[in-house]
């Protein structure tokens, strides 16, 4: 387990609540329509508190792990509140627990910004996802806009000591990782994104 | 209130306030005596940590990189228009607060406008 991150995460669940209730709200129409298509076995990567367990849909199997305990204990109020099965597990996405090829569907949200080394957490999520299986993604990332990216790159090493990376090619991270891109679709600018791949057959 | 008028109006708000904030401490920093690119480079550095500070108010509030990218390019460039401004003559205060104002707003109708042409081409 990545103490350094952990404790990080664990400082910043005082406060993410706080500073996230507007993204929330500005991101969960699209959230809830790009979760819809969750389907099989679901692995949901950096649930945090648990701000977008209200967009998942009903009666879906997920299994849904934070490197922060403060985190999940903020998620579980949530997780109880789904109509559906969802277990909240403590795990690093660097050291995954679960057997190869164990989910149908991967999920993560502003997930890939967070984690220290982003290429190895991508091969991880490929090891756990069945041959074919999706990854699906909705995160930020670099732009590749002037003054947009210039401005992410200085604002990066600012934010890091409590959050997330802001320049990061997390597509071509996706690439390098070994999954096959589907599609690339932008939530605004070229900054948020929702991304679709899949795990090779066979 | 509507969803989208909401955050319209928080988009509107923030820039706006962001804005004329900047231009106020530039001019306080920044006087006649200063050569003017020093007067621009201060005005920007003291828009960019005015900015900083303010932002995690209006991202709580209306959004995450929605909020941080048009409130940053706000700050910087208002920061550093007065700080410019102010290195020539003294302008009145008002002048400042609506000159700041104002780039707040043509930031944001920059920052749709891209992201208008970006939807347009993703892939």
């Amino acid at each position: 387990m990545d103490t350094s991150t952990q404790k990080k995460w664990n400082f910043s669940a005082v406060f993410y609540d706080l500073l996230a209730w507007g993204a929330e709200q500005r991101w969960g129409p699209r959230k809830r329509e790009f979760f819809s298509s969750m389907h099989g076995k679901v692995l949901f990567v950096a649930v945090g508190t648990g701000q977008d367990i209200p967009f998942f849909p009903p009666g879906r199997d997920i299994i849904g792990i934070d490197i922060s305990p403060r985190m999940l204990a903020k998620a579980r109020e949530r997780a109880a509140r789904y109509p559906g099965l969802l277990e909240l597990r403590v795990m690093d996405i660097h050291a995954l627990e679960f057997p190869d090829h164990s989910f149908d569907q991967v999920v993560t949200s502003c997930t890939l910004c967070s984690v220290p080394d982003p290429v190895a957490a991508l091969i991880a999520l490929r090891r756990v996802l069945k041959p074919g299986g999706e990854l699906y993604m909705f995160e930020h990332t670099g732009s590749r806009v002037f003054p947009f990216n210039r401005m992410l790159d200085v604002m990066t090493p600012i934010w890091k000591p409590i959050g997330p990376e802001m320049n990061r090619d997390t597509v071509a991270n996706v690439e390098k990782a070994g999954f096959k891109m589907q599609q690339v679709s932008n939530v605004y600018l070229d900054v948020v994104k929702t991304i679709i791949a899949s795990a090779p057959e066979g | 209130m509507d969803r989208r008028v909401y955050f319209l109006a928080g988009d509107v708000l923030s820039n706006a306030v962001t804005g004329a904030a900047t231009a106020w401490l530039a001019a306080a920093i920044v006087d006649s005596s200063w050569f003017m690119p020093a007067g621009m480079l201060a005005g920007m550095l003291a828009g960019m940590g005015l900015g900083l500070l303010m932002m995690p108010v209006f991202v709580g509030l209306f959004g995450a990189m929605e909020v941080m990218l048009p409130v940053m390019l706000t700050a910087m460039l208002s920061g550093m228009l007065s700080g410019m401004a102010s290195a020539m003559q003294v302008p009145t205060i008002p002048l400042l607060l609506l000159a700041g104002g104002s780039i707040g707003i043509l930031v944001l109708l920059l920052t749709y406008a891209i992201d208008a042409v970006l939807h347009s081409k993703a892939s």
